[in-house]
Order: structure tokens, then sequence, then C-alpha cells
């Protein structure tokens, strides 16, 4: 008996968010069968999500090693205000795909130094990424005059964001490329495991011979890398590039979509699939209660009660236990 | 003697038929037991038998899911451990129940009533005062103010032992109180049992060490998977040979008490040497480690043996010396540098710096070895089925006792734990092995077993440096012995002068047994 109703909890625990989602979808397609349910409407859902998945997958690897990344807001303002800004800079031929990749380089470089200051200086990685995130915002602000770019941003790179390969949206695409890529990264190499490990204790990391100071490096710096590309798809999405305020709105949703992730499937470990359930959940929630007309707050106060209940259904199973 | 007076006192603890499933497994199938005023009741088995569990449900950690507990003759449901602490029941749980950031005085102040001014305020001078007194009263020369981070592993379990000795519980239960103790300290505890249950109290106390259950236990319940199967009211029926058999099983109690045989053999090429290695707690040591070779480095905690084992997996830098490494000089920056290097530690403290507890036994075993796991170079993908074949295979070796390798670690028993620690280095294919209390929390048999496996490992071509706060271990295992006083190797020993006299005389500088290094 008392076997049967931890199996059920520890059921819960596990598929729970899912089975929200899949509920969520079925009652969105039942109350307005005509709008949500369509194909125009799903992909704009998955469109919507790829964005926030793309900079959440990056943050899904500094959270497996236990590092808080506070920077990725300023990092996807910055990857696409500055993109926009050279593009428009270079006039009539401008090199996009270099130049995208030159900005994701930079960003890299930044993280990569976010992950030098918090290992070799010792600095908490919650402070050191919330100051350089202020740096990076007060950069972009002196260095654009706070002025958008809005005219003359190259159509190659504009298709980033707005046109489809084969029928699938491009940010869709590169969604899908990041998170494989990623997914393969955590679950399949050495490195993935031993940011496990160093997540998981990592003084036992290091006396299993672990580098770990220098997976900060990696992990900061691809979560610093993803930031800046979610802000340029974002970007060409919106056909500008604007100097401020552009990641904040992704900041809290990326923590959130990975934190109930890490009550999906594997209750207590962040993971990318996780990670995406719950950018599919917060992409459903937003999209279904704004085609039901209910209000913006009405959202906010939705998603903080999500999250909640995400976090009880992870307590849960390590309640049960005792 | 306490147990002839006491047969007949009322019992202050009783456990009736207690079942307890957790997912895959019964860990307790209709155990009972009864503590009585002034017994010291040991309670033994393997290492996964029960014992803790039993332990947590008794104390309200656990909920039994079935059978009844009664406290002083009356049946108790308790929810949560404050009930247990309330119907005067203390306890030290296995891993210790300290906060490491708050200091002494206020650890042993928490949880109870503090003494308060003006009805609101701690009166923190009165706090301290009762803290002083407590420790002065258990003969512990450790300051209130210091944080328990900052103790040694065997002062913060002394400090839970005071704890619980010094609440007015009827019943105290002690889960492996002296793991981490030395072995004055031991004798400073049992002193305090044996007059607390000449008072009245009773106590449950689970050890591996034997040669503590029949220096201090009246009584005793041993369990094997789960179920009652041996228990003796009396202390003249704790016979060494009946509890072992009753602990592993009658087939495999000849091995468990079997000394290890083994050619010794120091003729080997040296693999490790040390010259004047030195640090804050290390002055000058000076040795060599050859292939096949089991060599202890006995010490009080803080005499340098342990630390020396540090220094040499670059876990700190040493300030002066020379380490050769199949003679070639190394200086490791890292644990990484000197794990490449075919050196291998198993540290002191499970929790804290080995094991990876919300992980699977698979993932935990595999961490080291993963570099040998992998499909090419460039992707660095791990081979799951090479993965999975190697950690069962050192797993099986080693005899760990989980639902499978997937279980999580955390979900196992103390030793197995300790024991799939072990085995991580098994497929490294480590040639030195740095080895500080590898069978702390390991029960009678799988201790033998380890044993055995170490000579094994030694045979094949390794070399063991090993150091242990149980003295007994040294005899049984090593070849040789180096016993450190003050940070100085303060005499070495050689094979059939490796007793527990002669190294606790050189350890505390009593005797001038051996010869001086
Ligand atoms: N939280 C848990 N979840 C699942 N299984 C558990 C849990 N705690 C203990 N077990 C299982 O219950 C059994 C008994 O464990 P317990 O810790 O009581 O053993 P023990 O006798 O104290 O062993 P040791 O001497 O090694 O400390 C073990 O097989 C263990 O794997
Ligand atoms: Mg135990």
């Amino acid at each position: 008996m008392a076997n049967d109703r931890f199996d059920l909890v520890n059921w819960f625990a596990r598929y729970g968010t899912i089975l929200f989602l899949l509920l969520l979808v079925a009652g969105f397609s039942w109350a307005r069968p005509d709008v949500f349910p369509t194909k125009l409407n799903l992909l704009n859902v998955l469109n919507q999500a790829s964005i926030l998945l793309i900079i959440a997958s990056g943050l899904t690897v500094c959270l497996v090693m236990g590092l808080f990344d506070l920077s990725i807001a300023a990092m996807a303002t910055l990857g696409g205000y500055v993109v926009c800004k050279l593009l428009v800079d270079q006039g009539d031929d401008p090199h996009v795909w270099l130049t995208v990749a030159g900005v994701l380089l930079l960003s890299g470089v930044v993280g990569v130094l976010n992950g030098a200051l918090v290992s070799y200086l010792g600095v908490s990685a919650f402070i050191e990424t919330l100051a350089m995130g202020s740096i990076i915002t007060g950069a972009i602000l002196g260095y654009s005059e706070s002025r958008t770019v809005l005219g003359g941003i190259p159509e190659a790179f504009l298709s980033l964001g707005q046109e489809a390969t084969l029928g699938i949206p491009n940010p869709v695409i590169v969604m899908g490329g990041v998170a494989l890529l990623l997914w393969l990264l955590l679950e399949h190499t050495q490195a993935g495991r031993n940011l496990y490990a160093i997540g998981g204790n990592s003084e036992a990391a290091r006396l299993s011979g672990i580098a770990i100071k220098r997976y900060a490096l990696v992990a900061l710096g691809i979560s610093a890398a993803c930031a800046a590309l979610g802000g340029m798809v974002a970007a060409a999405n919106l056909g500008a590039g604007r100097p401020q305020g552009v990641g904040d709105t992704y900041l809290l949703n990326a923590f959130a979509a990975v934190f109930i992730g890490a009550s999906t499937l594997r209750p207590g470990q962040f993971h990318i699939l996780g990670t995406l359930v719950g950018v599919l959940l917060i992409g459903v929630i937003s999209n279904g209660l704004s085609i039901l007309g209910v209000q913006t707050f009405w959202q906010y106060i939705v998603q903080g009660v999500l999250l909640i209940a995400a976090m009880f259904g992870a307590g849960m199973v390590t309640l049960r236990r005792r | 003697m306490t147990a002839d007076s006491c047969e007949a006192a009322a019992p202050i603890l009783e456990v009736r038929g207690v079942v307890k499933d957790f997912p895959g497994q019964r860990a307790l199938d209709d155990v009972s037991l009864t503590v009585r005023a002034g017994d010291i009741h040991a309670l033994l088995g393997e290492n996964g038998a029960g014992k803790s569990t039993l332990i947590k449900i008794v104390t309200g950690v656990y909920r039994a899911d079935g059978g009844e507990i009664l406290v002083g003759g009356r049946p108790v449901q308790f929810t949560r451990p404050h009930d247990a602490q309330t119907a005067g029941i203390a306890v030290v749980h296995q891993h210790g129940n300290l906060v490491p950031n708050l200091s002494v005085q206020e650890n042993l102040a928490l949880g109870e009533a503090l003494p308060r001014r003006l009805g609101a305020f701690v009166d923190w001078p009165e706090v301290r005062r009762r803290a002083a007194d407590l420790l002065s009263r258990m003969g512990l020369s450790i300051p209130g103010g210091a944080l328990v981070s900052s103790l040694r592993p065997d002062e913060a379990a002394m400090v839970s032992i005071a704890k619980a000795i010094a609440t007015d519980a009827r019943l105290i239960i002690l889960d492996e109180p002296t793991t981490a103790l030395l072995p004055r300290e031991v004798e400073l505890l049992f002193g305090h049992m044996r007059r607390l249950a000449g008072e009245g109290h009773g106590f449950l106390y689970v050890s591996h060490r034997l040669s503590e259950i029949f220096d201090v236990a009246t009584s005793a319940t041993v369990l094997r998977d789960g179920r009652k199967v041996w228990s003796v009211g009396r202390r003249e029926d704790l016979r060494r040979e009946a509890v072992v058999a009753a602990i592993v099983g009658r087939e495999k109690s000849l091995a468990a008490e079997a000394p290890v045989s083994r050619m010794p053999r120091s003729e080997g090429p040296p693999v490790l040497e040390v010259r004047g290695l030195s640090s804050a707690r290390v002055h000058g040591a000076s040795f060599t480690l050859r292939t096949g070779e089991i060599l202890g480095l006995a010490g009080l905690p803080g005499s340098g043996a342990e630390e020396t084992l540090d220094l040499l997996f670059g876990r700190q830098a040493p300030e002066a010396g020379e380490i050769l490494v199949g003679g070639r000089s190394r200086r490791f920056a890292s644990p990484r540098e000197a794990v490449a290097a075919g050196l291998a530690l198993v540290p002191k403290d499970r929790l804290a710096e080995a094991a990876l507890g919300g992980f699977s036994v698979r993932e935990n075993v595999s961490l080291p070895s993963l570099g040998r796991l992998l499909t090419d170079p460039l992707t660095r993908f791990v081979r799951r089925g090479a993965e999975r074949e190697l950690v069962s295979g050192v797993v099986r070796r080693l005899n760990v006792r989980a639902t499978g390798i997937e279980a999580r670690m955390d979900s196992l028993s103390g030793g197995n734990q300790q024991k799939a620690v072990l085995a991580r280095w098994l497929g490294t294919g480590a040639r030195v092995y740095l080895l500080n209390s590898p069978t702390a929390a390991v029960d009678v048999g799988a201790k033998a077993e380890i044993y055995r496996l170490l000579a094994q490992l030694a045979e094949e071509g390794a070399a063991v440096l090993f150091t242990s706060t149980e003295v007994e271990e040294f005899p049984r295992l090593c070849d040789r012995v180096l016993v450190f006083r003050s940070g100085a190797i303060a005499g070495e020993l050689g094979c059939p002068d490796i007793t527990e006299a002669r190294i606790l005389g050189l350890a505390v500088g009593l005797a001038d047994s051996g010869r001086a290094a």
C-alpha cells in the first residue's frame, strides 16, 4: 500500500510537468478550437519559444555545475545590438555571417572572463555575473548613445529571425541545433559528466582528477554565447537592434524554464530535455492566455504559481524518500 | 555487573515487528528488540542490514510501514525527530548532526530552550557558561566559541556525542559514533556510557568495530537483510565467534576472521620516493614506497600521517621536499595531475569529499575512468556499454550492495557507499593507492574483503599507502608501518613488530620501540 502511494508521487514528480503541458494544450484547444490548435499558431508558439530555449539551454549548462549566470540578460542585449550596429556600419556589402560569428566569439570571451574571475579570484558567480551584466549594460548604453538601430539591417541577417526553411521557421531550426548540441554535450560526453559531477560535489570531482576551475570557464562561456545568439535571433525577428531591455524579459523566464525542467523526468537535476519542457510550458501558457484575452498581469501570476508548483513537485520526491 | 543487576529492569524501548519498505526493497522485516534501563544494547549487522533505518524509525525521521514502538511501556507514533526528543530519546546519527557554520556552544544549545533575558533576548553569557560546563564535564578541551567546521573530525564527533549525552534522555542512540574518534576519546566515551548506564539510562549502540562491542555492550541484536537473526540479553553470551557468525553468516565467518595471507614484498622497485616533505603540519618526512608493498602511515589525527597523503596527491602544495613517482621528480599542482600520474586517493570524509549523493552508483564509480571509455578523442562521447561493464565489474568485485548500478548513491547504506568510493579507483589502473581510513563504516566481512582486495592489488604490482584511525588495522594489513608524531616520522615498524601497542607507543611518544627514522 505504502509502495503504491510512493510510486504515484514519484510518477507525478517525473511526469507532472509534461502532463500539465498536455492538459494545457488540450484545454486551450478546447477553449479556442479555431485559433489555438492551428498550424500557424503552434508554429508561432515554437517561434516565440525558440529564443527563450536558446538562452535557457546555455543557462542549463551553468546551473548543472552549480553556477548562476545573471549576465545573460545583458549578454542577449549585447548580441542583438552589437550585431545590428556592426552590420549597418559596414554599409553596402556587409559580411553578415562573419560578423555574427565575431560577436558570438566576443560574447563567449566575456563569458570565459566571467569564468576566470569566478574560478581564479574565488568570487561568487552570482555576484560576479550580476556585476558583469551591469558593466555590459552600461557599455552598450554608452556605445549606442541609447539609439536603436533600425534601418539598413541586411536581409540576410533578418532572415535568421523571420524566414522559414522547408516550412520550419529559422529560429526554430537554430533552437533545435543549439539544444541538440548542448544535449549531446551534457548527456553523452566526458565534459558533460564532469560538469554534473562538479555540480554534485565539487571537492569529490576535484579529487577524482577533474579540473574544476577550467570547467567554470567553459560553462560560463557557453552560457554567454547562447545568450548572445538568442539576442541576435530576437533582434532579427524584431528587425531592430535595441540597446536596452531586450534580455530582461528572458532572464526570469530562462531561470523559470530551467528550474521547471529540473522537476521533470529527473527530479532534482538540471537537464536540456527538462528545460525544453519548461520553455514549452511557459510558451504555451503565455500564448494560450493571450489568445483567451486574459490580461498580461495574470500571466505573471500564473507563471509564478507554476514555478512554485514545479518546485513543490521536485521537493515531494525528496520528502517522500524519508 | 551492570547487566546482571538490571536483568529485570523496565524496558525503555520496545520495538515490535517493525517493517520498512523502500522502493524496490524491504529494509526492515518484522524486527523486534528491547532496550532496558542500564542496558548498552549493541545493534549489529552487515552494511545495508537496516541498522540506521531502524534508528531513524525509532527517532521519527522515517515512518514505519508496520509494527509498533513503545517508549517507557507506552506505544508512540513519532512523526518528526522533535517528538522523539521530547519523549526522552537522544541520538547521534551516522552522519553527525551538527551545523558546521555555527559555533560549538550554539550547536550545543540548538534544539533546547535557550536561557532568556527579559523574556525575549537570548542570554548569551549563560549559553556560553553552560557549554563550557558541559564540555569540561565531558572531559573535552574544545573552546566553546570555535566553529564546528574548524574542528578536527574526532572533535566534531565528540561534540555531537556530548550533546546527546548531556540531555537527560532515558535512551541514547549512537550510530557508529567512534568512526572518527581517537582511542583515548573512545575510552572517554565508554566511561561516560558505563556511568550513565549505571544511573539507569539505556543505550542503543551501532558499531562495526567488534572489539568495542565486547568492551562495552551488555546485550545485542544482529540484523541481516532487514531481519533479526540473533540476539543475546546477557553479556556472558557475547562471544566473538558467535557474533561474527551471526553478522556475516556461518559459512563466511571463517573468511572474515582469517588474517590476510600474502607474501610481504618490500623488494620491488620503488614507485614513490618522498624526501624531506614539509608543510605546516609535516616536517621533513622521507620514505620510499615499493611496488607490491602496503605501507601504513600511523599516527594520531594532526600528527602528519593524513596530511602526508594530501600533500602527495596535490591537494595542498608542500613547502619543501621532493616527490619522485616512478623515479621522476614530480610536483603536482592539483589532484588532476596526480591522477594522471597514476595516483588514487580515498579521502577520509566520504560525504563531503567523495560521494556524489544525488547521482547513480554508475556515475559515481566511472567518474575518474571516463577518459578510458571514450569513443574518440575528438567528440569525447562516453561509451555507455563499456561504462556499464566496467562499473558492474568493480562493483561486483567489491560486493557493493545496491538495487543495481543505477541506484542513487545516497540510497546506499554508509558502508556500501564507502565500498563504491573505493571501487571508483579500480577502473583507472592506478599504480599508487593513497587510502585514508578506507574501511571506515565497513562491516567485518567487507573489511576482510577489502583487505584481500588491497593485498591482491599489491600482488598485481600496485602499491598502497594506508592510514586509519583504527590502530588494529595496521597489523592485519601492512607490510611496514611508519609512525608519525607531531609532524615527523617517529619510527618504523617492520613485519613482526607491527602491534597495536608498539604503534600507539610510538605515536604518543611513550616507548622507544622500533628504530628511529
Ligand atoms: N533513503 C533510502 N532510499 C532507498 N533505500 C534506502 C534508503 N536508505 C536506506 N536504504 C536501503 O535500506 C537498506 C538498509 O540501509 P541502512 O542504512 O539502514 O543500513 P545500515 O545497516 O545502517 O548499513 P551501514 O552499516 O552500512 O551503515 C540498504 O539496502 C539501503 O540501500
Ligand atoms: Mg548505517
